[in-house]
């Protein structure tokens, strides 16, 4: 009794320094996320209270009252998002007040004039800007990556000299990396910057496209080869960034873009020639170039999560109005089964969406820098494929009425497209996620795996007798529920679901890595596999995390907040289910050599093969 | 059977049965005498409502003196026999002497209509089939329906079971089947008209029958079998032939054809020679930047000629290739550290794959490298060979140095000489030529991988036909 007494008293004690300990594990360095998730050990799962810090109610606070009296989207009349889009430009009395509300410097710092907003902040801002596309895409082209790689790589004077000017928006930026030969590859970059005879000045020549905000900007940050004298004295090509302004003469610009959604943004052609950038320009370090195009990129993601939710909400609220007025066979229509499935579908996916973003958003804003770009990339590919579905679904929901202009939907439509191909396209940010995560678990690997390959025999049995553990039906345990677990109990078959998940994708991919090792690099439909799980992974974590505070914390209607996680990581427990069994090497859901074998046929003849079904040989 | 008894006694009626003997051949052991064939009659009478006379609806064979109960053994189709030109005069030339379709149609109704009785029909037949090719109408399928429509119809169907058993009017179905043959030999595929005269004529039990049903059945399955289809109709153009042969040995649709050479005009006094002499190159660009990373001071060799059949046409070709490095001087492709600006081009890992993933070919590139298995093609193309002593026939070493630049640095290293021969198999003495002589069976064609194990044979053996000046 007494025994018992003390160990309670114990773990009271203990629990403080375990609260700490796991505080310290969420800094969200993309290593704690694949320690726990390979060594199925660890933990990683942020506290109740981890979604929302200190500055996160403040920032929501602060930003409502300006969404108020903002120009925004579905608050004030004056923004007209059909007319921004049929016309394919925003107004300029709408770009000013947007200017007047330090909506283009939001992120700036405030000893540059900017609003010096926290991510949390900056994200929660994301969701009311998200209700028109092109004005958020504006705004997303000039702070989230135009100006970016002045605050992240800018020395003192470059930031004096330019953050004022664009945080008032003044000046526009823009971000130009992007070449007709040039998408993601950045050898291929043509643009070059040579130095002048009297090295004072870089001559910048070459032509960027797709410039979201090229004919409106003032500031470029552009990215082009210089010749770089190397440690060892060879001379070698490397990519510098600068920053170009209009006035430095040689900038001219094509006409806009014809595109398909976000009509109102303004997208062309940047052609450099001659431009003298003076040598202070450059951004970061000559040759540098690379590392700033990367962090500049990996830092813009995360909004879009909270964005496209933002917009999704807007979303629901126009659809559910619509299904409940229309009346069909003396029902309305909210009262059909498919319709209602479709509505349980957008709630889950921009509840999700917005649990991530957030979490994410906290987690950067955690002190020191963390490196939160897998975890950024993740939201962004998830909310970019919900925002397709979901806003396909709603489209659905309005039928015919859908496909018409008198509604929105099939502006969003248009405008959701474009979400999965910019900043780096879905498929390459699950390379990106994947492999980032598989190196860092090879690493923690090595040694396991070499002793394997080499045949060691105590590892092997090892290996075996777990395996054998596992396939008997193992329940695992991560301590995620119970006395002193973080997830409430009315979520912990959610959480349940998330901890065999775990384990069991941690021992997949130490499989894998002992299959493929380093080749896995080619192994694209497994990796593409590997960040599907990761990502529905990440989603089951914050949305355990954030019901569990809305639980704990006794927010309204938290009972409908445990629904939505239930669902989800319901659902995503079976989709990671079905793809760790794709990912076993025979297995019959595999069909990745069938697909490879269709496809090289398909490929070597550039056209279908089939014969008509009308075809005959007699 | 009832059917048979009744044509038998109607012919009885009509006086035939009297004046010459019935054609009982297939019917053996059907012993007839007046009173039984009476009895019968009126037995049917009732049954069978009247038909209108058709004429004398015996067979040609019913006309030969040498008819008799017993079946003959088939005439072999398709014979040349003297008598038969008695309708030959039906095929002679129009007056503008032009041979087609419509003349060929002619000749045939002109044969239904000067024959009602359609004598000699089977002669007609044969004497048709061998003039289709003239006509030019030995694919067309609605002329071999014409020809089957000359037969007279019910008249050789099997009507009893002993008519089936036994070959029933044994010269009509080797007729039938011949008609049959030819059209199979055409690659022309029987529609259900021709199955329907079939029917009408000979009956589903019968010879021509069965070879429709098979014709029917095998044709749809081999119609598509050869997966690198060669059109029916070569092209004439020998510069034409020479890239559809190109085409055919290199799958890469990125690949250009390139003519390096055309042939000289006709009426040319150079041309002592009638076979023409071009050169017609393909080259994929895989092969061009294999090319372009080739290092001058290593040897590239012009192999050939080898031969590639494309239907009844022959086609010579060379190939321009180099050895693979050695693997110590190969040079490991490295991936630059800043490429990808989304994802890591590679992984910092120790380990690679294990084995029970690796599913390459475990190849010994050993120091003892023969030149088989250490090359590999930079290019491909058809040669034209007449010239004898033409500086690229053999296989002969050519440094780089020794042609002109123009020929092997520019981006059109010709490959390829081209010439083409038609007509028959040229006089096949090397082992090469062989090897190719039995892969390129007409009608076929190489695949890359025959390709292979032909220029590791002929890389030997050239070497000897060097020594050896034909």
């Amino acid at each position: 009794m007494a025994s018992s007494a003390a160990r309670g008293r114990r773990a009271v004690i203990e629990a403080p320094g375990r609260q700490q300990q796991r505080q310290e594990r969420l800094s969200g360095q993309h290593e704690r996320l694949w320690a726990f998730l390979v060594l199925g050990g660890g933990a990683l799962l942020p506290r109740p209270s981890g979604l929302h810090r200190e500055p996160a109610p403040a920032a929501h606070q602060s930003a409502e009252p300006s969404f108020r009296q903002g120009p925004l989207p579905g608050q004030d009349p004056e923004v007209d998002s059909r007319k921004i889009d049929q016309e394919g430009r925003i107004p300029d009395e709408t770009l000013e007040k947007l200017k007047s509300l330090g909506l283009f410097g939001t992120q700036v710092p405030e000893e540059y004039g900017g609003l010096g907003l926290s991510n949390t902040m900056y994200a929660r801002l994301g969701e009311v800007i998200g209700l028109d596309a092109s004005i958020a895409v504006t705004l997303a082209a000039h702070q989230a990556i135009g100006l970016k790689g002045i605050i992240l790589a800018g020395s003192k004077e470059q930031k004096a000299r330019y953050l004022p000017r664009l945080a008032s928006g003044e000046h526009v930026a823009a971000f130009c990396l992007t070449e007709p030969a040039s998408g993601s590859d950045a050898a291929s970059i043509r643009t070059r910057a040579t130095l002048s005879a009297d090295k004072r000045h870089y001559i910048l020549n070459g032509a960027k496209v797709w410039i979201t905000n090229g004919g409106l900007a003032n500031v470029f940050t552009v990215f082009a080869k210089t010749e770089v004298v190397d440690s060892d004295g060879s001379v070698k090509d490397k990519i510098t960034a600068f920053i170009v302004e209009r006035d430095f003469g040689g900038v001219t610009n094509g006409k806009p873009e014809d595109k398909m959604g976000i009509r109102g943004s303004n997208t062309c052609e940047v052609h450099f020639e001659n431009t003298r950038v003076p040598v202070e320009n450059v951004l970061g370090e000559v040759g540098g170039g690379f590392k700033v195009a990367m962090n500049i990129l990996n830092s813009g993601r995360f909004s879009m999560g909270s964005t496209v939710a933002g917009m999704l909400k807007k979303l629901i609220e126009m659809t559910a109005e619509y299904a409940c007025t229309r009346r069909q066979f003396g029902r309305s229509l909210s009262e059909f089964g498919l319709i209602q499935e479709k509505f349980a579908l957008m709630a889950q996916k921009a509840y999700v969406m917005e649990s991530m973003a957030y979490l994410t958003a906290a987690m950067l804003d955690a002190p020191g820098f963390p490196d939160c770009s897998i975890e950024a990339a993740m939201v962004k590919v998830f909310s970019s494929e919900g925002a397709w579905t979901c806003v396909s679904e709603a489209l659905q929901v309005l039928g015919g009425a859908g496909y018409v202009r008198d509604y929105p939907h099939e502006r969003l439509l248009r405008d959701s497209r474009i979400l999965l191909i910019f900043e780096g396209t879905n498929e390459i940010l699950r390379m990106y996620i994947a492999l980032t995560g598989l190196q860092h678990a090879g690493r923690i690997l090595t040694a396991r795996v070499n002793e394997l390959k080499r045949g060691n025999v105590t590892t092997i049995m090892e290996t075996v007798g777990q395996r054998l553990r596992d396939s008997l039906g193992r329940t695992v345990d991560l301590g995620l529920t119970g006395k002193l677990g973080v997830v409430h109990p009315s979520l912990a078959d959610g959480a349940h679901k998330l901890e065999e998940n775990v384990y069991y994708f941690g021992r997949s991919v130490e499989t894998l890595l002992l299959r493929f090792g380093k080749t896995i690099v080619e192994e694209q439909l497994v990796l593409k596999r590997v960040a599907n799980v990761l990502i529905n992974l990440y989603g089951m974590a914050a949305v355990l995390s954030r019901a569990s505070r809305s639980i704990r914390l006794g927010l309204r209607d938290h009972d409908h907040e445990v629904l939505l996680a239930s669902i989800f990581c319901s659902e995503a427990y079976h989709q990671n289910l079905f793809t760790l069994s794709q990912l076993d090497k025979h297995s019959p859901e595999n069909l990745d050599e069938l697909l490879k074998k269709v496809s090289q046929q398909i490929l070597e003849k550039r056209a279908y093969i089939c014969t008509h079904p009308l075809d005959r040989t007699s | 059977m009832r059917q048979l008894r009744l044509r038998e006694i109607r012919a009885f009626y009509h006086g035939h049965a009297a004046s010459r003997p019935l054609d009982w051949n297939s019917t053996p052991g059907l012993s007839l005498s007046p009173k039984g064939v009476k009895i019968l009659a009126a037995s049917l009478r009732a049954a069978v409502p009247p038909q209108a006379p058709r004429g004398l609806r015996c067979s040609a064979a019913a006309h030969n003196p040498d008819s008799s109960l017993v079946p003959r053994p088939p005439e072999p189709p398709r014979r040349p026999v003297k008598a038969l030109a008695v309708h030959e005069e039906l095929f002679r030339p129009a007056l503008d002497g032009t041979r087609d379709k419509a003349n060929f149609v002619r000749a045939v109704q002109n044969f239904a209509e000067y024959n009602v009785h359609k004598r000699g029909h089977v002669d007609f037949i044969y004497l048709a089939l061998r003039k289709m090719r003239e006509y030019g109408v030995e694919r067309d399928l609605s002329v071999y329906n014409l020809l089957l429509d000359v037969f007279p119809k019910e008249v050789f169907r099997p009507r009893n079971i002993f008519h089936s058993i036994f070959l029933h009017y044994p010269r009509q179905q080797e007729c039938g089947i011949a008609v049959l043959e030819q059209m199979e030999n055409h690659g022309v595929m029987p529609n259900n008209e021709t199955e329907f005269l079939l029917v009408q004529i000979f009956g589903r039990k019968s010879y021509p029958m069965l070879k429709l049903v098979r014709m029917k059945l095998w044709f749809t399955r081999f119609k598509n079998i050869n997966p690198f289809p060669v059109p029916r109709d070569l092209p004439q153009d020998p510069v034409d032939l020479a890239s559809l042969a190109l085409r055919h040995m290199e799958p890469d649709l990125s690949a250009r054809v390139t003519t390096y050479q055309m042939p000289l005009p006709k009426d040319s006094p150079d041309t002592m020679d009638p076979t023409e002499t071009h050169i017609v190159g393909i080259q994929s660009p895989e092969q061009q930047s294999a090319l372009a990373r080739h290092d001058p001071a290593r040897p590239i060799f012009v192999e050939g000629p080898f031969s590639l059949w494309l239907r009844d046409k022959c086609v010579y070709y060379h190939i321009l290739r180099a050895d693979l490095l050695p693997p110590e001087e190969r040079e490991v492709e490295e991936i630059p550290e800043e490429w990808n600006l989304y994802y890591p081009m590679q992984l910092d890992l120790a380990y690679g794959r294990s084995s029970w993933d690796d599913y390459k070919f475990d190849i010994d590139e050993g120091k003892n490298r023969d030149r088989s298995n250490s090359e590999h093609c930079m290019g491909r193309g058809a040669a034209s060979m007449k010239a004898r002593n033409s500086p690229l026939r053999g296989s002969r070493p050519i440094s780089p140095l020794s042609l002109p630049p123009s020929n092997i640095c520019g981006t059109s290293l010709c490959w390829l000489l081209g010439m083409t021969r038609t007509g028959p198999v040229p006089p096949l003495r090397s082992l090469v030529e062989q090897t190719c002589y039995i892969l390129g069976v007409p009608g076929r064609r190489y695949t890359t991988q025959s390709l292979v194990g032909v220029r590791r044979i002929s890389s030997g053996t050239l070497k000897n036909q060097e020594a050896s000046p034909r």
